[in-house]
């Protein structure tokens, strides 16, 4: 999932033979824990059977299903919406804290880049109802309001798709740090310098110096929280309150209530295939732009 | 002080948390069209001299004036001086003709404008064919010679170069120093540029100032450095020599220790104590007689039109250089006399005994 796009160091032959005795280990962990899964749900999703029970036939309604229903369409295009709205502000929030980190001599910067990263450290669970307290009807926000005489009834805050982008946001601006500031590699105190002695003011330093070195890392930042917000599960659950209805959720429910697995897989499928393939296509323009 | 082009006057910077300064009191006015080389041993502050005056860090004291203006307050981009970084720092998201256009850029030039100029400065640096590459596709030399053109095609009020030359290998770097002096003394921008390679200085710059511990030890042309240097530092710093030091016993002649009398050229009063020294090529072989030093060679290296032969004497080692056109060389194990003239014995120093 990393697309931090360092170039791959030039191996040669004898290097190479213990490179893949290095590489089993991981390899097998993989196949275990990843690639069987998949086939698995592969398999499933064709399954006639409603546990999705291997051996018995193989039927394509499921997908037929998935792909018909205009319910599913939605749900995709709310999961869309919410991985774009979510990626945004999540990036526009760590761009500036990742840049501070990285230009910073201070030494506290250390510091700094721990505590910036410090919130991976309470499952997104916790932190979830960390939100839930702050945002719920009769939470602080809605507490001070009443308690100000500012509103009689609550804002509405939470369980709806406000509440949950708001959560993710805050609770994937970490992974966006941390990838940012792993792609602002090519950021140099001294390429400002030279641009400005070039007579460039410090607003266009910015823009034609900085900005466009640090699109990468921002790039890089975006495709990851992207990623986990369109996979997210209990973060939507919890704070949509069952009126928030994207992929994680509903595949959640088809496996877990409706009790039908295959079409669980069908759906998972689908979705999976149509965000790698937005993946692949964003992947391929951010390595054309590191060229 | 009017007619200088570039004037610094007591500059001092002490960064904070340091108990020294870095920059000590500097001051050394310039020429418009004269290039002046900071040189020094590593952490002597000549990076910090340059970028004072570049204005990317501030001076601590002291004032730095550009034809007879003041600019310490003015900011880094209105200052339209020319650097080339050490690292060269050429954008990495541009072009070549991108990186050269910048300043131009920067300073409104429309578009149309601007191509020709960038094709006159590649042209001049020999780049003009590799306009449109990256300049990540470059090699150590082009990117260099890149980095020259970016920084004169803005038409500088003064060329600041730090080290421009330690990344590239000897071959290249003396044909590059060919040619930052060529442009130079043909674009008629007065430089300063810092290097630690005394061989640079010497050759390129039409001054040197020779720091230590973030003071200036002396300031002087080439010649006056080498043949003239102000006190033991310099001498030692620029070029090899042989460094003596004895009582004086008559007007104009010493005692060295192990080695007899020695004449030179210079008022000391009779029993101080002087520190002399002379530079190899300024012995000759010759005859035992005074000013005369005979001894065994022990060590002999050849360099073509020189050869480094080192004798002992009374415990000291003298070296000499010695043309290898000059008719007879002494062989290892010979032993020889070398000879100089009282003019050519430095004076460096004197102390009362
Ligand atoms: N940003 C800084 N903060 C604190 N001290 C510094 C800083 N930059 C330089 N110094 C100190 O100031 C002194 C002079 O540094 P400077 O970089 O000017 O040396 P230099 O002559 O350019 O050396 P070199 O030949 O190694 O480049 C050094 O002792 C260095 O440790
Ligand atoms: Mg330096």
């Amino acid at each position: 999932m990393s697309a931090t796009g360092a170039p791959a160091q030039q191996i040669t032959g004898s290097n190479r033979f213990m490179l893949l005795i290095l590489l089993v280990p991981g390899l097998l962990a993989l196949m275990t824990t990843f690639l069987l899964p998949m086939i698995w749900l592969a398999r499933a999703s064709f399954s006639t059977s409603s546990m999705a029970a291997f051996g018995g036939g193989m039927t394509l309604e499921h997908y037929h299903a998935a792909l018909t229903d205009p319910f599913y369409w939605k749900v995709a295009m709310n999961t869309l919406s919410l991985g774009v709205t979510v990626s945004f502000f999540a990036v526009i929030l760590s761009y500036p804290i990742a840049l501070f980190l990285t230009r910073s001599t201070s030494r506290w910067r250390g510091v700094l880049t721990a505590l910036a990263v410090a919130p991976l450290l309470t499952s997104a669970v916790v932190r979830t109802y960390g939100w839930m307290v702050i945002l719920g009807d009769r939470g602080v926000i809605n507490g001070t309001l009443q308690a100000l005489s500012l509103t009689t009834d609550p804002v509405r805050l939470s369980n709806n798709t406000f509440g949950a982008t708001v959560a993710l946001v805050e609770i994937l601006m970490p992974y966006s740090i941390l990838a940012m500031l792993a792609g602002f590699g090519r950021l140099n105190p001294q390429l400002e310098e030279a641009a400005s002695m070039l007579g460039a003011s410090k607003l266009r330093v910015f823009w034609r110096i900085i900005l466009p070195l640090s699109l990468p890392g921002i790039l890089t930042g975006a495709l990851l929280v992207f990623v986990l917000a369109i996979s997210a599960f209990v973060t939507p659950r919890l704070m949509g309150g069952g009126r928030v209805f994207v992929l994680g959720t509903e595949v959640f429910q088809e496996a877990t209530v409706t009790l039908n697995w295959p079409l669980a897989a069908a759906l998972s499928v689908v979705l999976l295939a149509l965000f790698s393939s937005v993946i692949v296509i964003y992947q391929r323009a951010l390595r054309r732009l590191e060229a | 002080m009017s007619e200088h082009h570039v004037v610094v006057d007591n500059l001092v910077k002490t960064y904070p948390g340091a108990a020294t300064p870095s920059v000590d009191h500097v001051s050394f006015a310039l020429p418009k069209g004269e290039m002046l080389a900071l040189l020094g041993p590593s952490g002597c502050g000549k990076t910090t001299i340059l970028r004072m005056i570049a204005g990317l860090i501030e001076p601590t004291s002291g004032a730095i004036q550009l034809n007879g203006r003041e600019i310490s307050q003015t900011p880094v981009h209105k200052r339209n001086m020319g650097m080339v970084f050490q690292a060269y720092a050429l954008f990495p998201h541009m072009t070549v003709a991108g990186n050269v256009a910048f300043g131009l850029e920067m300073r409104g030039i429309p578009h149309s404008e601007r191509g020709p100029k960038v094709q006159r400065a590649l042209d001049m640096v020999k780049l003009g064919h590799l306009g449109d590459r990256r300049v990540t596709q470059l090699s150590g030399g082009q990117q260099q010679r890149c980095a020259i053109a970016r920084s004169l095609v803005i038409e500088p009020e003064l060329l600041l170069l730090d080290e421009p030359l330690s990344n590239l290998d000897a071959k290249l770097r003396d044909e590059m120093r060919d040619e930052i002096r060529e442009i130079q003394s043909r674009t008629g921008v007065t430089a300063i540029f810092v290097t630690h390679d005394q061989d640079e200085a010497l050759s390129m710059a039409d001054r040197l100032a020779v720091m230590s511990a973030g003071k200036i030890e002396q300031i002087g042309t080439p010649r006056e450095i080498f043949d003239a240097p102000a006190n033991e530092f310099v001498a030692g710093f620029i070029g090899a020599g042989n460094f003596l030091s004895g009582r004086v016993t008559a007007p104009g002649e010493a005692e060295i220790e192990g080695l007899g009398p020695l004449r030179f050229e210079a008022p000391a009063r009779i029993g101080s104590q002087v520190n002399l020294m002379v530079r190899p090529h300024r012995f000759k072989l010759a005859a035992p007689g005074p000013n005369a030093f005979t001894g065994q060679v022990d060590s002999l290296v050849y360099r073509g039109q020189i050869l480094t032969l080192g004798i002992s004497v009374g415990g000291k080692r003298l070296t000499a250089d010695l043309h290898t056109h000059a008719g007879h060389l002494p062989a290892k194990g010979e032993t020889v006399t070398l000879a100089v003239a009282p003019g050519d014995v430095t004076f460096l120093s004197e102390a009362a005994a």
